[in-house]
């Protein structure tokens, strides 16, 4: 795969994956913060864990409801953003930066050409 | 009435804990029957209360009641002057209007659904007053609980100092025409905003308020809901009254279930729904309702458990197939912050 692919895309279950030297790094939109609004809580992923698209693999909690989080691709968790742990609302503030979720090292970098784009994703939220 | 408004449901909670907060109700049942003999006796087979010795320009909280006791909605009905006729004014809850009103019209076939051209407003918070004051004519002696007619916009309007978020506060039900005036003028005020059903949600629970379709049902009787203050006991002698001998039964006996307030002791959500177990995995209760407390930052929930369970033992809830220990804690969650001298609810 390329060395470099910054382009953010995004999945129909509302997360954003963005990739640098087969490095993704995953959040939930801000369209799925705004829905979700207050969020109180997330239970990060363990580090280590081998993963595949779709798997559930953590829960953010807000104060209407918890939320799953997927898998967007195959990969290892290899780091979680810690200051969520202390403050899950940075979320709310900045979902698709500050508020990254966790890290994956990839394995399969198809499946993430197969996600949407930027574009795409603002198509399929009108739908 | 939306879940939130722009500033979030957290932000709307603390603003009526700390100044104020406006509630637009108007989806709820609002009533008025004729306060004649004939009508409340029929009447007094559902609600478990003396009708006729209702003190004028007071609320009371309450109860229909079927055959077994259970609860068909909870209410709060007064006792008011319109005109120089005397009425009594009932508010219940939206999801309930169509079994409520089968029992209204079937005991008061000319009672009048107000809610048709009244809306609803409730203002909450310990500024309530202040924010109300210069619109509103409200008198200083004016208790929690205590009703009365005003005037705005040349219209009559039920002020009465009430709500369910466990704090001072007032209910407004005022003419359609007038009633989006009335809110721009509140909400001129700076520190009072609009609250969803979100923080209405949030508020009553860490007051410990039940919630029809979650702590209430047909199924459960006000004793088995912890409310057996707001029975008229002598009115459980009363053949007339739906369930009365399951009612008195209950009064004495020991009961199979109690109600009880729970904390969370991760920061997982306790949610409505989710099961409670004692140590050996033994299913002892469930949750009724749960939310995140912006009060004490944690989760907090109300829920029933077997009675037998000895409460001085650890309580487990399940969250997402893991077992997490909760804790305790008696109701209210956060104290209660009436205006008053002697009202039901202390």
């Amino acid at each position: 795969m390329g060395a470099y692919m910054s382009e953010k895309k995004y999945t129909k279950d509302h997360e954003w994956v963005s990739i640098e030297n087969e490095i993704a790094t995953i959040g939930i939109s801000n369209h799925a913060q705004e829905s979700l609004g207050d969020i109180v809580f997330i239970e990060l992923p363990s580090v280590g864990n081998s993963v595949k698209a779709k798997d559930e693999i953590c829960v953010v909690e807000s104060v209407k409801a918890a939320s799953d989080i997927y898998a967007p691709i195959d990969g290892e968790i290899i780091e979680v953003n810690n200051n969520l742990e202390n403050d899950a609302a940075i979320i709310n503030k900045d979902a698709e930066n500050e508020g990254w979720i966790f890290k994956m090292k990839i394995s399969d970098s198809s499946q993430y050409s197969e996600l949407m784009s930027e574009d795409e994703y603002k198509q399929f939220l009108e739908q | 009435m939306p879940i939130n408004y722009k500033t979030g449901i957290i932000n709307e909670h603390k603003n009526v804990r700390n100044h104020s907060g406006i509630f637009d109700v108007s989806h709820m049942g609002q009533i008025l029957i004729e306060n004649n003999e004939s009508y409340l006796h029929k009447l007094e087979k559902y609600i478990p209360l003396q009708l006729k010795k209702l003190t004028k320009n007071r609320s009371h909280y309450s109860f229909l009641l079927n055959k077994d006791g259970g609860v068909i909605d909870d209410l709060i009905i007064s006792n008011i002057d319109i005109k120089d006729k005397s009425y009594l004014y009932i508010v219940y809850n939206a999801s309930r209007k169509k079994e409520d009103e089968e029992i209204f019209i079937s005991c008061a076939p000319n009672a009048e659904k107000i809610y048709e051209k009244n809306c609803l407003f409730a203002i909450q918070g310990p500024d309530s007053i202040n924010v109300l004051k210069n619109i509103i004519d409200i008198p200083n002696n004016m208790n929690f609980f205590d009703i009365l007619i005003s005037k705005y916009d040349n219209n009559e309007i039920i002020v009465s100092r009430s709500g369910y978020t466990g704090e001072d506060g007032f209910e407004l039900s005022i003419p359609n025409e007038s009633a989006e005036n009335l809110i721009n003028l509140l909400l001129k005020n700076e520190n009072t905003m609009l609250c969803g059903l979100g923080s209405r949600d949030s508020l009553r629970l860490e007051a410990g308020l039940s919630l029809y379709g979650h702590e209430l049902s047909e199924k459960i009787t006000p004793i088995e809901a912890g409310l057996s203050w707001a029975l008229d006991k002598e009115r459980l002698e009363d053949e007339n009254l739906n369930g009365n001998k399951v009612l008195s039964d209950q009064l004495k006996n020991k009961l199979s279930n109690k109600k009880i307030g729970l904390i969370s002791t991760s920061k997982s959500m306790l949610r409505d729904g989710m099961t409670l177990f004692d140590n050996n995995n033994n299913e002892i209760g469930k949750i009724t309702s749960g939310c995140f407390s912006p009060n004490l930052n944690k989760s907090i929930a109300i829920g029933y458990i077997i009675s037998e369970f000895n409460t001085d033992n650890p309580i487990f809830c399940e969250i997402r197939k893991k077992f997490e220990l909760v804790k305790i804690n008696n109701l209210p969650f956060v104290k209660k912050n009436y205006k008053k001298n002697g009202s039901i609810y202390e």
